[in-house]
């Protein structure tokens, strides 16, 4: 009896758990190009409540500038421009991948094995990730 | 008709029937699926620029070997490196296949505010050995550009925070300095594999 409570009390636990509100999956930032002092950062952002979440900025301590840019190829021709925000749906997801939307990383600090993102809302940090890139490059 | 010449006839008919097969077998695979060649390889026009050593190099430079020529700039982080490591991994493919014709690999740059010799080659040294970087004034640019249908715009941005639209196109240049063929749309390292040997007659 004691035991089927426990388990009882760890089920609910489970489903009250809530979703983190935003995620993050699939991240990967390229390694500046020899020369170049600039990356490109591409990932899947999640967002598991109901309301729009608005990505307004995003910081990073190895990188002075951090733009939201998006590629578009139209009738045979690229054109890269800078998005205001990051618009990521209620209960849905958006995609930054190459040729579209992207993490533009500019004039590159120190960077060691790993970079780090932080996600601004408005004036409020919603999710900060570390990426470690990987050994072979 | 005598049954005797019904049968030659009929013999001739399924002669004619295999050899037509044969013969349609034989031609199917040689078209490229992705590259639009040129009814006629049409001149490279002139133009004087520098390579990425920062030597004086003209159309010439375009002469002795195919030339697959992409038109991008160094602070592209998209695009431009993605093409050009969609072209050095078919060219390793084509190595790997035993194929003796092999491409150069030419970036052209339409940022030359930006793009010195020294950081085109840096550049370009990282997508792989032999290849080729031009860059020089705007005008003598344009005069490669316009003259291959190449399209490229600066935008309004501050000094060093701009983007330049570019067109995608990749082109072929044979070993006269003829522009022979292009590949457009989304690059994929397959359609060069297959692509390539045949446009530059080495299957």
């Amino acid at each position: 009896m004691r035991l089927s409570v426990a388990l009882l009390a760890l089920a609910l636990v489970a489903c009250g758990s809530p979703k983190p509100p935003l995620v993050i999956s699939e991240l990967e930032v390229t390694q500046p190009i020899p020369g170049r002092n600039m990356s490109a950062g591409f990932f899947i952002l999640t967002n598991n409540t109901d309301e729009v979440i608005s990505i307004t900025g995003v910081d990073s301590p190895q990188f002075t500038r951090v733009e939201i840019h998006e590629t578009t190829v139209t009738d045979g021709v690229s054109r890269m421009r800078e998005l205001d925000a990051l618009q990521v749906p209620a209960q849905g997801s958006v995609v930054l991948e190459r040729g579209g939307k992207h993490l533009m990383l500019m004039q590159a600090q120190d960077i060691g094995d790993s970079v780090t993102l932080q996600f601004v809302s408005g004036d409020a940090p919603v999710l900060s990730v570390d990426y470690v890139f990987p050994k072979d490059n | 008709m005598s049954p005797r010449n019904i049968i030659v006839a009929m013999a001739l008919a399924i002669a004619l029937a295999a050899g037509v097969f044969v013969a349609a077998r034989n031609q199917a695979p040689v078209a490229p699926t992705t590259a639009l060649a040129l009814p006629a390889p049409k001149p490279v026009p002139a133009f004087s620029l520098l390579n990425q050593f920062g030597e004086p190099v003209d159309q010439s430079v375009f002469e002795g070997q195919w030339d697959l020529v992409f038109f991008g700039f160094t602070h592209c982080p998209d695009i431009c490196p993605a093409t050009l490591q969609v072209l050095a991994t078919a060219k390793q493919v084509l190595v790997e296949q035993g194929h003796e014709t092999l491409p150069r690999i030419v970036l052209v740059s339409v940022d030359p505010e930006r793009d010195s010799p020294e950081i085109l080659g840096q550049y370009i040294d990282y997508f792989g050995d032999g290849n080729l970087g031009l860059t020089g004034t705007l005008e003598e640019i344009r005069k490669l550009t316009g003259g291959l249908g190449i399209y490229f715009e600066k935008q309004p941005g501050d000094d060093e925070n701009y983007s330049v639209d570019h067109s995608t196109a990749v082109l072929v240049i044979d070993p006269d300095g003829g522009f022979h063929s292009v590949f457009s749309g989304s690059h994929v390292v397959d359609n060069f594999v297959h692509d390539l040997p045949i446009l530059m007659g080495d299957r």
